[in-house]
């Protein structure tokens, strides 16, 4: 590997799936039931070369923390590679343009009405949030795709599969590895776009075709914001860059994330225009992120292939909106207001999503809310704005990947033995089938409920670890918000912005009050409760479906076994990872060391608050005993005798009416967005047959009208022509004369 | 006008390919199609070979009445390279108005054509390079004359003998009257070179600023009727629908891509005549910059913005009511023509205001970078529109005729039909995948779909057009009102015009067909089909690589140059 730049492995880890994917496409008519070689060896080999990448920038960042002193800060580690120049339009080749943006500390605002050099590089990036997000994508991406070998075959579609599944990592891996806003935007909707495909993948199914749609609909919510975020960008910032480039004339154009912006304290917008771009960044990731408003699509997307599920609806895809708010950190960092609202967003979608995971009986669906609410958890610690909460949010992001992933692939082996049944009350006592399986999911299902040496367990604790330093910032030491410390600064920087200025007093003063501890209290205590509701719920799935007499329902017939070797192969690196990966990164603090090199976590503001993170004995309690009593609840509702009778439901009361109905978002959005937008829809399609078809058929026949002067003009007789030319030719010679004259 | 050994060899690439059109006109006497075909690429390689050979290193070499530089350069390599695309077509255009009619004729005079072919890309290459009214008459003959044979020569069925006839007189109209601005330009200028004409008409001689004002109208109006004409633009557009339906498909091709390389080429040594050569003016007669001057660049992009508004319009809104194929891409060739303007008249427009601005300043601004946008948009846009049309009828070339509905059992088989209306292309998605996806391609792209080439084209154009005066406020009848109109009306008319394109598109993927279409044009065209699918999806996603050759062509640099070599030419009209 000396002599191979690391610019080229980048660019290899996402190319080498997209050779995969079109290879599958083009051959796969001939591979047939090989289909899956290219797609696998594209993917394998993008998993090698980014573990080579995570070792190399590892070895960049240096050693770990000197034992938990307050070290200096370390040094960012960043290195761009451009691939070529996408888009280039009008002055962007004219050297001297915009170079008055290229001297750091320039009120960017004055800018605003220049022409700019409008130029969109294809770039990437490598840091160390990139390096450990493409080494989660294409590592559980392999696993997930040598699963799928097993659980697809014999499937019509199976070239269809393999083809999307590379694309899709192909996708994600530039996702998270563009250094570039507009980039980003791309392959946000190509996973988008892969995620569709493969939600609708058996599109026979009506309601796999429903799903995909609805999927798809909700993401063009989030979507749009994303897209007014870039505009606003772009107006704001001048450029869409992550990263400081050089002028054709040597100076520095900065980066919206770039290091000269991070090491000037007023380098980023906050107020009114920041606090939007940052709403509307968190709305693009509640809708890929499946965060409350937007979470409705998410449970319905299990209608695609488990594997589809398990690799983008639980492990990558859908951490795309947590890799985008933690890696705008700093813009957030600008607008407590904002920060804020990520926290309030995350913490109750955990919540609402584990209330409803307690009372579904769908296997899948039961992981799908668990999904959610686990989503929930990585952004209430991304909203607390310091560095330990970013590392406990990408730390989780990493456990959970693996963990959910386990589960995921776990409830498709049963799925694939019960004949594709996935009610947890038609089957039970499965142990004895699929041992394996049952082993593995367990592994799992601790990871997830947070027992203690399972991988949840260290991240889930960090993550309440952040809540907690903010709720009661006095026993955290010298835990110094830093966003409350920057807002005003801001505030006065961006004053000189006449448009802004009256909307940005209030803008904030509305969000920021929300920035107290009392707030940050309720939020302690929701994710505390999430944490014993997350355990009732996974022990609930396991009694349920493992323990108990051994039923098996009838759709089964001689299925019901354990899976061949190619399934139960991946579930057992899983459980592996599930179980030592926690302790492995908490105990040598390798984690929290590494990602604070990230540029995006550079910013000043940060260094008071990199701390290693401490192992809090309180919490760690708290956070078990919540587990604890979960997990006891759960056994008493659920080992031993059967339940298939809602008694939970009956326990509830009408609560379990909600939590069962998903606290009706599906029917409150149908009553107040679909049926209104269907009205809509059918007033249009009135107006369309009557009014524009009317208007259409008039038009048409203006022609007859009309058309009759531009068919004398268009007779086809030369003489016409040639009169008409030369006088058309006088008429502008005179009237030029005119003009002259006058 | 002196003639030296350095002008031989300025003029290699065009000398090699009269060359070897003799070559062609010599062996056609015992050689065949294919031979002919042969020759022409080997000759066009040639040129292309002897263009690189030559050192291009940004500087301008001037000999006579032949100027080498950026701009003339980029127009030498894209009409070389359509050159290559379009013999390939043209050798694949296996046009028979009824097969086995006639089918030999047009077979035998297939190797004149390649040698006619040659002479049509020498002629126009020489365009480029004229420096000199008499040598860019003679240039835009030699592309004229050529086409008249062409045009004659592949369809010999009374339709083909009508159109080339309309094409024939039409053109001399236009010629006649480019011919009248040249007198009158000679008249104001003293001289035939467009330098010493140019240095003249910045002068603030008392007796010139007279003279413009009888004569720059006429001069400008009449010299357009020879620029509208050739890029198929009001108010000499009324051939191209009937000239396009009468001729074959690679014919269509030829003039809906060559000629308008003409036109733009003519624009641009046109709207240069009211530049000042970068350093030529000194501080003190910076403050008067010839009345001339202004008044040209003035009237130039009045004249021009107002062709560009009428020519989108007019042939969009004509494209919207045709149903045969060739009529609406001949109308849609016209609107193109359009969008082309909207770019001239921006770097017009930048001129006047960068002479507005030396002169309220008093002083020598020598930089007269000029916000040329404009013009580097138009030569990126007429790229993108030139591979995205010959790639659309290098595929209806290759799909040659098609089988008319048939029972076995209604009597003989009817003979094949060629691909005339939109129709004739429902189904194709099923029939030729390869062909359908292209042609979608390239509609999309002439639609202005993103990312496709066409998008960035309009993208620039309309930028360009909002970036005139662009701190000044948008006053009632100011410049910066007139171009942000011009790009307001570039939008719509981009939006009507997707309405036609998504027809035919719809056509090709939505609607079936029973009888088949039969790809029984040559296979050459559709290997030309292929390298400008492969070229556009080239330029779709590395768009740079155009945009910076665009940019140095359309430069400042290249206006000005044509005078920094030649300081005084001028003979005294009295």
């Amino acid at each position: 590997m000396q002599n191979i730049s690391p610019a080229t492995l980048l660019v290899l880890v996402p190319l080498l799936p997209l050779v995969g994917a079109l290879l599958t496409l083009l051959l796969g008519k001939i591979l047939r039931s090989r289909a899956h070689m290219p797609a696998i060896t594209g993917i394998a080999a993008a998993a090698a070369v980014s573990l080579v990448l995570l070792a190399s920038t590892s070895m960049q960042v240096g050693a770990g923390p000197s034992s938990g002193e307050h070290a200096e800060p370390v040094r960012p580690v960043e290195m761009i590679t451009t691939l070529w120049q996408w888009a280039t339009v009008d002055k962007a080749y004219t050297p001297d343009a915009g170079s008055a943006a290229a001297i750091p500390g320039t009120p960017i605002g004055e800018l605003t009405t220049e022409m700019r050099p409008f130029s969109i590089p294809v770039v990437l990036r490598l840091d160390p949030l990139t390096a450990i997000m493409l080494a989660i994508i294409t590592c559980v991406g392999l696993l997930v795709a040598i699963y799928s070998v097993g659980y697809l075959h014999d499937d019509p579609g199976y070239t269809r599969f393999f083809t999307l599944f590379a694309m899709f990592v192909f996708s994600m891996s530039m996702l998270v590895a563009a250094s570039n806003f507009l980039i980003v935007y791309v392959f946000w909707e190509a996973v988008g776009a892969c995620s569709y495909l493969l939600i609708g993948f058996w599109f026979q199914k009506p309601e796999a075709a429903r799903a995909a749609k609805k999927a798809f609909l909700v993401n063009r919510i989030g979507d749009f914001g994303l897209a007014i975020a870039v505009f606003l960008l772009w107006m704001t910032y001048g450029t869409l860059d992550f990263h400081d480039t050089l002028s054709a004339n040597g100076t520095i154009l900065p980066g919206i994330l770039g290091q000269t912006r991070l090491a000037d304290p007023a380098g980023m917008i906050g107020g009114a225009v920041g606090t939007a771009i940052c709403l509307l960044l968190l709305l693009a990731a509640c809708g890929k992120s499946a965060q409350m408003p937007l979470h409705v699509w998410l449970p319905d997307a299990m209608e695609g292939p488990t594997p589809a599920s398990a690799l983008i609806h639980a492990a990558t895809m859908v951490t795309a909106g947590i890799y985008l708010v933690a890696r705008c950190a700093p813009l957030f960092i600008a607008s407590p207001g904002a920060l804020v609202m990520v926290s309030i967003v995350g913490a109750t979608t955990a919540l609402v999503a584990a209330l409803v995971a307690t009372v579904q009986y769908d296997l899948k669906r039961v992981l799908a809310y668990s999904t959610i609410s686990q989503l929930g958890y990585m952004f209430a610690s991304l909203g607390t704005g310091t560095m330990l909460g970013f590392t406990a949010a990408i730390f989780h992001l990493l456990t959970h990947a693996c963990f959910k992933a386990l589960l995921f692939l776990g409830a498709g082996s049963v799925m694939h033995a019960m004949g594709g049944v996935i009610d947890m009350r038609r089957y039970g006592g499965l142990r004895r089938l699929m041992p394996i399986t049952a082993a593995t999911f367990l592994c799992g299902a601790c990871a997830l409920a947070g027992v203690a040496p399972f991988a949840g367990f260290f991240s889930k604790d960090e993550i309440l670890a952040t809540l907690h330093s903010k709720a009661w910032p006095n026993t955290h030491g010298q835990q110094q918000s830093p966003a409350t410390g920057h807002a005003h600064l801001h505030l006065s920087s961006f004053s000189s912005d006449a448009v802004a200025d009256d909307l940005t007093a209030d803008a904030l003063i509305g969000l920021d009050a929300l920035n107290c501890p009392d707030v940050w209290r309720i939020l302690f205590f929701m994710a505390l409760i999430t944490a014993g509701l997350t355990a009732f719920y996974t022990f609930r799935a396991v009694f349920m479906t493992f323990t108990g007499p051994t039923r098996v329902p009838a759709e089964a017939g001689h299925h019901a076994h354990e899976s061949p070797l190619v399934m139960t192969l991946p579930l057992m690196i899983l459980a592996t990872a599930s179980l030592v990966l926690g302790w492995l990164l908490f105990s040598t603090h390798w984690l929290s060391h590494f990602l604070s090199a990230t540029p995006s976590f550079a910013l000043p503001a940060f260094g008071q608050t990199a701390n290693a993170p401490v192992f809090h004995l309180d919490l760690a309690i708290q956070g078990t005993l919540a587990a604890a009593v979960g997990i006891v609840v759960a056994a008493i509702g659920h080992l031993g005798r059967r339940s298939d009778g809602p008694q939970m439901e009956r326990f509830l009361g009408p609560l379990g009416a909600l939590f069962a109905n998903q606290f009706f978002f599906d029917q409150i959005y149908n009553v107040l967005v679909v049926r209104p937008l269907e009205l809509l829809a059918m007033l249009a399609g009135i107006i369309d047959r009557f009014l524009v078809d009317g208007l259409v058929d008039f038009i048409a026949s203006l022609p007859l009208g009309i058309g009759s002067v531009v068919r004398r003009l268009q007779s086809g007789v030369l003489q016409r022509y040639a009169l008409a030319g030369v006088m058309g030719v006088l008429l502008i010679v005179f009237v030029l004369a005119w003009q002259l004259r006058s | 006008m002196t003639t030296s050994l350095q002008t031989f060899f300025l003029l290699g690439p065009e000398i090699a390919l009269v060359a070897a059109s003799l070559v062609v006109f010599l062996a056609g006497a015992f050689a065949g199609l294919r031979g002919g075909w042969s020759v022409a690429i080997v000759g066009i390689v040639g040129a292309m070979a002897l263009s690189g050979g030559q050192p291009t290193d940004g500087e301008t070499l001037v000999s006579g009445s032949v100027t080498i530089d950026g701009f003339s350069i980029f127009v030498r390599w894209m009409v070389l390279s359509l050159g290559l695309l379009l013999a390939l077509v043209q050798a694949g255009d296996l046009f028979r108005s009824a097969v086995g009619h006639n089918s030999l004729h047009n077979r035998g005079g297939t190797c004149e054509e390649a040698g006619t072919f040659l002479i049509l890309l020498a002629g126009l290459s020489l365009v480029g390079a004229a420096n000199d009214l008499v040598l860019l008459f003679v240039g835009l003959e030699l592309v004229s004359i050529p086409t008249y044979i062409l045009l004659a020569l592949k369809r010999t069925d009374p339709h083909g003998q009508e159109a080339s006839l309309k094409y024939f007189f039409l053109s001399l109209v236009a010629s006649a009257l480019f011919l009248y601005a040249a007198v009158c330009f000679y008249g104001m200028g003293g001289s035939t070179s467009l330098a010493a004409i140019g240095a003249r008409l910045q002068s603030n001689d008392e007796t010139i600023v007279g003279m413009v004002v009888v004569l720059l109208p006429v001069a400008l109006g009449m010299a357009m009727a020879g620029v509208a004409f050739r890029l198929a633009a009001v108010p000499m557009h009324f051939y191209a629908p009937d000239v396009y339906e009468g001729t074959s498909p690679g014919n269509a091709a030829l003039l809906s891509t060559l000629p308008k390389i003409a036109g733009l080429v003519l624009l641009v040594r046109l709207l240069a005549l009211g530049i000042p050569a970068a350093g030529s003016l000194t501080a003190t007669d910076a403050a008067s910059i010839g009345a001339g001057a202004t008044s040209h660049l003035t009237l130039f992009w009045q004249l021009t913005a107002v062709l560009a508004a009428l020519t989108m319009t007019v042939g969009n809104v004509m494209a919207l009511l045709q149903k045969n194929l060739r009529r609406l891409l001949a109308c849609s060739s016209i609107a193109h023509a359009g969008y082309l303007l909207v770019g001239v008249a921006v770097a017009a427009a930048a001129a006047a205001a960068q002479a507005d601005r030396t002169l309220q300043a008093h002083v020598s601004d020598t930089s007269w970078t000029l916000g040329l946008g404009g013009m580097s948009a138009s030569l990126f846009y007429l790229a993108t529109y030139v591979l995205a049309t010959t790639g659309i009828f290098a595929a209806i070339t290759y799909l040659g005729h098609r089988w008319p509905e048939w029972n076995s059992g209604s009597g003989p088989r009817p003979p094949r039909e060629e691909i005339a209306v939109i129709d004739d292309l429902n189904g194709l998605s099923g029939t030729n995948p390869v062909a359908a996806f292209a042609l979608a391609l390239f509609l999309l792209s002439l639609a202005g779909i993103p990312p496709l080439p066409g998008f960035w084209g309009k993208l620039s154009l309309a930028a360009s057009a909002l970036e005139v005066d662009w701190n000044a406020p948008i006053g009632f009848g100011s410049r910066r009102a007139v171009f942000v109109a011009l790009a307001v009306i570039l939008v719509l008319n981009a939006a009507i015009a997707a309405a036609y394109y998504l027809r035919i598109i719809a056509a090709i993927y939505f609607r079936t067909t029973k009888r088949g279409v039969q790809t029984d044009g040559g296979l050459s065209a559709g290997f030309a089909m292929l390298i400008c699918m492969a070229l556009l999806l080239m330029v779709m996603l590395q768009p740079r690589g155009l945009f910076v050759s665009a940019s140095r062509a359309g430069s400042g640099s290249t206006f000005a140059s044509i005078r920094v070599q030649h300081p005084t030419q001028t003979i005294d009209p009295q």
